[in-house]
């Protein structure tokens, strides 16, 4: 391997070919179907999209190894003046929305065949993921804004994907509706924060902060609406009424897309943003936000739970679980305060995002296999499918579990990291969020259980037969359980990575 | 040369592998999985021989042995849990008595179950050898956790076979009460092993690094390090909590070895059939819970109060068992009763101090008692399962191999010379009275011992007279059934036993004579190794007796052999008159009840002193309203916080489906006032305002 | 000396007095005189048909987005226009200066021609129209 930094054998803007091949493929994307508009070749549209994600992940795991960014071959990358930094922590999200990306896009072969605007679908996957990437990168809250209105702008339309289901278009509609309301906050928390810093680059607003504020108030409302505008995206309460719907209607894969890689876009800003432009030392005498992530996290855990517990379609089950999720992952973030070893706090957050990329992803494309079966969408419907198609149905049961949290996947090994990190906060809210996390997760095997018992137990209610096993999806299926399984052994590997991605932003 | 110790593992062994292919492939094997049973047993029974000829010292200087087999939890900075084999004189001779037994009960089997055509032979041989499996293994077991594991395999074998006829009504339900009663017991001996645990750290039974030397150590004044943190942890003395551990492990024994007052299983357990009594009686459950006594004798010894206790319960579980065993009807009911008295007498030597006694005992028990019930069996067969003894009679000259085997059984159970059950009878009496003389607990459980002796003499004789002599009462026993040679050739065996076993440990003769023939006496001294290392022979075992529990012998009539004697004369006496009085009552042409003259008493003995009824009334008075009240609690309070918890987790889950409108603007107007919610509280807290 | 935000909540108060005060005021001065004429959508004597909730032609919506895209354009490229030269004149290489605003033009390029190719631009009626006309 070749240490990029020391050598120089590549100019500094190639940290950023992740997020460029990215973007080039959408655009090849684009291209191919102006010559072609009638989607005459959808097998080359899922080949050229799933091999520049591919791509594009090789490259960010070879970074990664490599040491891109990371202070052992010099530190952080910064680009544009600053606007843009490449370290462990962004390279790591980006390694996420890559691999979610590019199953994605497998599954979406068969899911789409024979639907109109294929071309555009992959291109508006890739032009979301090459938001998201930047979004990993940004280092200043305007690339930050511009950036998530680059992941935010196509998945609207990926949600309304399929133009004739009313369901679908509905939530796509929605889901913009919200969007723009939560963009205006996000919009409008930037200016505040402007307005007492006045400048917009992260570790330059630090600075400033640090050296007074004049404002506690302007500040104060400020923070609060960045904070609210990351909520959005990330689908924490209150604003997450997005998400069930949008995930509901949305084709499967999209919703497998959104509640993972977005989901994980959102948190890598609100890390960064909050991590080096409002450390807490510095904003303590104004917000403890903190307190107000224990909040959303406490909240977010519970209602997202309580929810899913009470619903009667799986997809709108795996849509709360999803927001459940969040919840989880916000005790990173939340628990930064006091004695806690920070790093470890935040490291414990990546490695549940980058286990739920696979588990979540792989759920939501069960679901896709389903729906492509044209089973039905209720518990019910899933009765007695371990008979006809054992093999995806274990995958299945393998992400259920593992979100559920039991070791049969990663998902324990990353619920147990931020168990163990609320632990060493050793603070009263800490212990909340870690009673919070454990009831949750229990009531979490109740639904997920139920899916796994109408799929293994029950007999089916009619006389379905699956006709055909198609293979794009069938290989996403597959493979995201394998990683979510392989995730179990090999989480050492990751977290090490992960520790040193987070420590290093501090 | 290879060391018989190398295949102690293979005894167990052996019908485990019988278990798997009886279960497997019995039913389609010639003998429905007999044969497997009958070559793993005597493969057991073989090794058992070289085992016990090892141990004698006639194969090579090692005679005693230790290893650890398998250690499945090792313990960080705790003890480490393991499988392991111990082998001394008295585990080898217990594989012995065992593997024997198991060996002729397969064979019988043959004539009871598979000649009279039953189902599910298959099963039967299955669950037969995995008894013989479990008690092998129990035997030999090394520390009290695996002795607990096999221990409860023993039960579940029990359970299943009592309750192999389990389409009829009485098995089905005398196989649970078999369970439940023993499973009481067990539940204490469980908190006793995780005593022993917790107080010494390891459940070794033997050497230096074992819990009795360890508890050894407490009393006689070395204290090991953690045994004594946690006594004053506990806040009891050495002696108090031993004490306690005793007791608890003791429940379990009392259970098993159907002691007062957790008898009552093992009449109803007759219900199973009859080569499986005989297993269970002679050789296996039964004699598990005075083994296990036996085997963590060093520890018993340093209680005295357990030990008085041992004894109590022994003699008088002898006596009250004998009493009801006089008016049975039924022939397998009479020697269900005569096994909870001689277990009682077991009992009674373990707590007066008679280890060789006790094991003396338990060796010609194992063989007159399993060849009384094989004798049953075979009368049984003979009477179509007809089992009532009124209405037999005359079965001497119809079936003699059954009758001699069954009379020379007999002999050996009323204790007439010079038959095996005289010689440890009389020990086990002569021990009590020796060591009673200096304690009057001790004396009282001697003298319903003694007593006890006559009422056995006198209800074995009336059983043997009802079955075998006078004109036969029913056209069955006019003409019944003939028995194979596999039926006949485990009687031959054990009745030639059963004259002559008595003959290995004639203390009485040794004694007057001053020959050296108390074999079974030197064989428990066991060589040196065995007491200075592993400490489990009589030589390490008597200084202990005599200083920490303080029992000593003393002497009557100025001597020990005149105090020998007199014993000896009481006990036989006593038989003898028993036995006359049943030939009286009961050896004419036409016998009548003459227990109706009992009156009252008999309904009283009839139903077993009502046992069962005050624990029926015990379960259903006391213990069903407490359970009742538990319940109510559980269902109430525990369940109704657990049923409460879940339907406000729907009931808010629904309200949460309730906010999620659908209607996109009311999303709007929630999101808003969240934000602000947010705004408004931070803003206080920090003070913006 | 005083809180910063009363001045704020001042103006909003007066922002709020001010419509509302007027409103009032009009109503109390105003004779009230009702009639059915004034309350057509156009009191130009036109009779309005049907509803104002009609459907627009989605076309209106793509032109008028390309629009957008192409003003922003505009506006991205007046400013580089206005540094273009004097950049070169102080030795900031060629492609240093032109090449970002190939990529951004190239990238709009890419679109146009897709959405061209798609028809986005192509005015075409709707079959609802066509349809009401005929029935007509």
């Amino acid at each position: 391997m070749i240490p990029l930094q020391t050598s120089n054998t590549l100019p500094d803007w190639a940290a950023l070919a992740p997020a460029i091949i990215l973007a080039v493929t959408a655009l090849a994307l684009f291209l191919i179907d102006s010559i072609d508009p009638n989607d005459e070749s959808p097998s080359m549209l899922a080949g050229v999209a799933t091999l520049g994600s591919v791509l594009a992940m090789v490259v960010t795991g070879w970074y990664l190894v490599a040491g891109t960014g990371m202070p052992r071959t010099g530190g952080a990358i910064e680009l544009f003046s600053g606007q843009l930094v490449v370290d462990g922590m962004s390279l790591f999200f980006t390694f996420i929305f890559t691999s979610v990306t590019a199953l994605v896009c497998v599954a979406s072969y068969d899911y789409l065949s024979g639907r109109p605007n294929q071309a555009e679908y992959y291109a508006l996957v890739l032009l979301a993921a090459t938001g998201m990437s930047v979004m990993a990168s940004a280092n200043s809250l305007a690339t930050a804004f511009v950036a998530l209105e680059l992941s935010s702008l196509p998945s609207y339309g990926l949600v309304a994907y399929l133009k004739n289901d009313r369901g679908s278009v509905e939530a796509g509609l929605k889901y913009f509706l919200i969007g723009a309301v939560s963009s205006a906050v996000l919009a409008y928390g930037i200016s505040l924060v402007y307005a007492s810093a006045g400048v917009l680059e992260l570790a330059a607003i630090a600075e400033a902060l640090g050296a007074g504020i004049d404002n506690t108030g302007v500040l104060g409302v400020g923070i609060l609406m960045v904070a609210g505008g990351f909520a959005f995206k990330t689908a924490s309460v209150p604003f997450h009424f997005w998400a069930p719907e949008a995930y509901e209607g949305a084709p499967a894969p999209v919703s497998g897309f959104l509640s993972s890689a977005s989901k994980a876009a959102g948190f890598v800003l609100a890390f960064r943003v909050f991590v080096t432009a409002f450390p807490l030392d510095v904003v303590a005498g104004t917000i403890d936000w903190a307190l107000a992530f224990t909040v959303l996290a406490l909240v977010t855990m519970t209602l997202g739970n309580f929810a899913a517990a009470t619903q009667d379609k799986v997809k709108r089950m795996l849509a709360y679980s999803s927001i459940g999720h969040a919840g989880y992952a916000l005790i990173g973030i939340a628990v930064l305060t006091g004695t806690a070893d920070q790093s470890y706090a935040l490291g414990a957050s990546m490695l549940h995002l980058f286990v739920y990329g696979f588990m979540n992803t792989g759920a939501f494309l069960f679901v896709a296999l389903v729906e492509y079966w044209g089973v039905g969408r209720t518990f019910e419907d899933y009765n007695g499918l371990a008979k006809q198609a054992p093999v995806a149905c274990f995958a299945m049961t393998i992400f259920l579990f593992s979100l559920a949290g039991l070791p049969i996947g990663g998902g324990a090994l990353s619920k147990w990291a931020l168990l163990s990190a609320t632990a060493s906060a050793a603070t009263l809210s800490a212990y909340l969020l870690a009673a919070a996390l454990i009831v949750n997760s229990a009531l979490s095997l109740f639904y997920y259980s139920r899916v796994v018992k109408a799929m293994w137990i029950e007999d089916p209610a009619g006389d379905f037969e699956v006709s055909s096993y198609p293979t794009g999806l069938y290989a996403a299926v597959v493979g995201a359980a394998i990683v979510t399984f392989l995730l179990l052994p090999a989480f050492g590997v990751v977290s090490g990575t992960a520790f040193d991605a987070a420590a290093a932003l501090f | 040369m290879v060391s018989a110790f190398e295949f102690v593992p293979a005894i167990a062994v052996l019908p485990l592998v019988s278990f798997v292919v009886a279960l497997a492939f019995g039913k389609w094997m010639p003998k429905k999985g007999a044969l497997a049973g009958i070559f793993a047993t005597v493969g057991s029974l073989l090794i058992s021989i070289w085992t016990a000829l090892t141990v004698a010292g006639f194969l090579g200087s090692e005679t005693v042995y230790h290893a650890e087999l398998w250690r499945f939890a090792t313990g960080i900075g705790t003890f480490n849990l393991h499988l392991g084999v111990f082998v001394d004189p008295l585990s080898s001779l217990m594989l012995l008595i065992v593997s024997l037994i198991s060996v002729l009960v397969f064979i019988f089997s043959l004539g009871y179950m598979n000649d009279e055509d039953e189902t599910g032979l298959p099963r039967y041989y299955a669950s037969l050898s995995l008894f013989s499996f479990s008690m092998l293994a129990f035997v030999f077991a090394d520390n009290i956790l695996m002795a607990f594991m096999f221990f409860e395999l023993v039960g579940l074998c029990s359970f299943l076979l009592i309750g192999f006829w389990f389409r009829e009504d009485a098995p089905p339900s005398a196989a649970k009460k078999a369970f439940l009663v023993t499973r009481f017991g067990d539940f204490f001996f469980l908190i006793g092993v995780v005593g022993i645990f917790a107080t010494f750290g390891t459940g070794l039974f033997a050497t230096e690094a074992g819990f009795p030397h360890m508890a050894e150590q407490a009393i006689t004044g070395e204290m090991p390090g953690p045994v004594g943190e946690f006594l004053s942890a506990v806040g009891m003395g050495a002696q108090q909590w031993f004490t306690i551990l005793g007791l608890l492990v003791l429940g379990g024994v009392v259970g098993k070895s159907a002691q007062f007052p957790l008898h009552t299983w093992l009449p109803d357990a007759m219900e199973g059939p009859t080569p499986v009594s005989a297993l269970i009686h002679a050789a296996t459950m039964v004699a598990a819970g005075v083994y296990l006594v036996a085997r963590m004798y060093g520890f018993y010894l340093l209680t005295p109060t357990t030990l008085a206790i041992i004894a109590l319960i022994g003699g008088f579980t002898a006596l009250f068992a004998a009493t009801m065993g006089v008016v049975k009807q039924e022939l397998k009911q009479v020697l269900a009763y005569s096994t909870i008295s001689q277990y009682g007498y077991m009992m009674l030597a373990l707590g007066s101090g008679g280890y060789v006694a006790a094991v003396f005992h338990l060796t010609t028990h194992a063989v007159f008692k399993a060849l009384l019930f094989l004798g049953a069996g075979s009368v049984i067969i003979a009477m179509h399962h007809n089992e009532n003894m009124w209405d037999m009679g005359g079965l001497k000259e119809k079936m003699p191999v059954t009758y001699w085997t069954f009379l020379s059984g007999s002999l050996a159970l009323a204790g007439i010379v010079p038959f095996a059950g005289f010689w440890s009878k009389d020990e086990v009496l002569y021990e009590a009275l020796i060591h009673g003389l200096g304690s009057p607990v001790l004396l009282v459980a001697w003298a319903m011992g003694l007593l006890a002796v006559f009422l056995t003499g006198f209800y074995t004789f009336r059983m043997v007279f009802l079955t075998f002599h006078g004109e036969p009462r029913s056209d069955t026993a006019e003409d019944p059934e003939s028995v194979r040679w596999n039926v006949k050739l485990p009687l031959g065996v054990l009745g030639v036993l059963a004259a002559t076993i008595g003959f290995i440990n004639m203390v009485p003769v040794a004694k007057l004579t001053g020959l050296k023939i108390d074999f079974l006496h030197k064989w428990l001294v066991g060589g040196e190794v065995l007491n200075a290392e592993f400490l489990t022979g009589l030589e390490h075992y008597e200084p202990i007796l005599k200083e920490v529990a303080g029992i000593k012998a003393s002497y009557i009539a100025g001597g020990e052999i005149p105090t020998l004697l007199i014993s000896a004369a009481l006990s036989l006496g006593l038989a003898l008159a028993g036995v006359g009085l049943a030939y009286r009552l009961y050896a004419v042409p036409e016998p009548v009840a003459h227990t109706k003259k009992l009156g009252g008493l008999r309904t009283l003995l009839m139903h077993n002193y009502y046992q069962d009824e005050y624990q029926v009334w015990l379960a259903q008075g006391v213990t069903l309203p407490l359970a009742r009240a538990a319940d109510t609690f559980d269902q109430g309070i525990i369940d109704g916080v657990v049923n409460g918890i879940s339907s406000v987790s729907l009931f808010s889950g629904d309200r949460v489906r309730r906010i999620q409108t659908g209607v996109v603007s009311n999303y709007a107007a929630l999101l808003t006032i969240g934000l602000a919610l947010l705004l408004i509280v931070f803003g206080i807290v920090g003070g913006w305002f | 000396m005083g809180n910063p935000w009363i001045a704020i909540g001042a103006l909003a108060l007066v922002g709020l007095l001010i419509p509302v005060g007027m409103m009032v005021i009009s109503k109390l001065l105003r004779p009230s005189v009702p009639e059915q004429g004034k309350r057509s959508t156009y009191e130009s004597g036109e009779v309005p048909t049907g509803d104002t909730r009609i459907r627009f032609n989605i076309q209106y919506y793509m032109v008028a987005l390309l629009f957008v895209i192409f003003d922003i354009e505009t506006v991205l490229i007046f400013p580089w226009t206005v540094i273009y030269r004097s950049a070169l004149e102080n030795g900031v290489g060629l492609t240093r200066v032109l090449a970002p605003m190939l990529v951004f033009v190239g990238i709009l390029v890419v679109g146009l021609g897709w959405a061209w190719r798609n028809g986005a631009v192509k005015w075409v009626r709707s079959p609802r129209a066509e349809k009401r006309k005929d029935a007509r």
